[in-house]
């Protein structure tokens, strides 16, 4: 990619995520459907794999989840540019529409009409999840130990504190031993 | 100097919550300790951030740095809290880049994709619990458009931006 077409598509991406940015609830899940919906149903650009890669590096490290996971995949397409100008993206409605509400925050805190709607728009954030979750059921699981690492993913996660990045590690850990148990199977099948 | 304190305060609660609501005693301590807002504007400002687009902590930095020290005080407390998104994450990006053709990395992501799925189950049930039911009981009006979003989601192939304003609509007729 030339200096040039990498930019182009960093803006381009910058106002993909100013767009999408407008529809940020649930702690970000709802851009990551759309992502997921966009570029790789639609366009091709990244697997579920990769996505699910970014998820995981986005929570592991410090930051807010999806300014990480909007920076990873900025990255993976147009570099730094791309990485910049795709958090910038995804921040630009959310900083716009707080900054203006500071000025009047009384009335719409208040507002029964706001607070009505938003039992409709959190009540949404469950079937997003769930449905992009069921899209990469089907690319996370190649072998049958898999599945086993997620139900420990989800004890560990509703049943204890354990910090994000530690329940990575443990995930890496256990994708380290599902590796060695395959191998040492096909060398006991072709021995 | 306002600004680089607010800086100083956001960089600080950037680094050391990992988003969501986990952040929010950090804000309430380096507001208060501070001096830029009482209890109760805290309180205020999450109020305001969950019922807002963006990510929490996004949003309590804008909302703070703009009554503290207005557009400029919100800009300097939104790079605050971006700091390691564009530090620490874009490392991490560089790095896995680099490394993606690694057979090392591919196993340990054998392990760490199903792990991943196992938090994300984690949060859709915490999600559920918060969202559909108050006080230990079933909101209705919330569960009927929880379903209908999953038909439209599933069967439909609505789109995420389309379904959150049906939702919205939904929420304002439903909700009493």
């Amino acid at each position: 990619m030339t200096q040039k077409e990498r930019w182009k598509k960093a803006l381009w991406l910058y106002l993909y995520f100013a767009k999408v940015g407008c529809y940020t609830f649930g702690g970000g899940w709802s851009i990551i459907a759309q992502m997921q919906k966009d570029f790789v149903a639609k366009r091709g650009w990244t697997t579920d794999e990769e996505l699910l890669d970014k998820i995981s590096v986005g929570r592991s490290v410090p930051g807010t989840m999806i300014s990480n996971v909007t920076l990873l995949f900025g990255y993976s397409q147009a570099g730094v540019p791309g990485a910049i100008l795709s958090v910038l993206g995804i921040i630009t409605a959310p900083v716009i529409i707080l900054s203006i509400l500071t000025f009047c925050y009384g009335q719409f805190r208040d507002n029964v009409y706001v607070a009505r709607a938003l039992v409709g728009v959190r009540a949404a954030v469950v079937p997003i999840m769930l449905v992009s979750m069921k899209s990469m059921v089907k690319t996370a699981f190649p072998y049958k130990l898999c599945y086993g690492v997620t139900l420990l993913g989800f004890v560990l996660c509703t049943f204890t504190g354990l910090s994000n990045a530690l329940v990575v590690v443990l995930g890496g850990l256990c994708g380290l031993a599902i590796m060695r148990a395959v191998d040492a199977a096909k060398a006991g099948k072709e021995g | 100097m306002v600004y680089l304190e607010l800086f100083w305060s956001f960089v600080k609660i950037g680094f050391t919550s990992f988003g969501g609501l986990s952040m929010i005693p950090l804000i309430n301590h380096e507001m208060v300790s501070h001096g830029w807002m009482t209890l109760e504007e805290v309180a205020d400002i999450v109020a305001i951030a969950e019922m807002t687009p963006g990510p929490l902590g996004l949003n309590c930095a804008t909302f703070a740095g703009m009554q503290v020290a207005g557009l400029p005080g919100s800009l300097v407390t939104v790079f605050g809290v971006l700091s390691p998104t564009l530090t620490v994450c874009l490392a991490a990006a560089m790095a896995f880049e680099k490394f993606k053709n690694s057979r090392l990395l591919a196993n340990l992501l054998t392990g760490i994709r199903p792990m991943c799925m196992g938090m994300i189950a984690s949060v859709i049930l915490s999600q559920a619990l918060s969202n559909y039911t108050e006080a230990g009981s079933l909101v209705w009006p919330a569960v009927l458009i929880g379903v209908v979003g999953l038909v439209l989601l599933a069967r439909f192939k609505l789109s995420v931006p389309k379904l959150i304003l049906l939702s919205a609509a939904l929420g304002l007729v439903l909700v009493r």
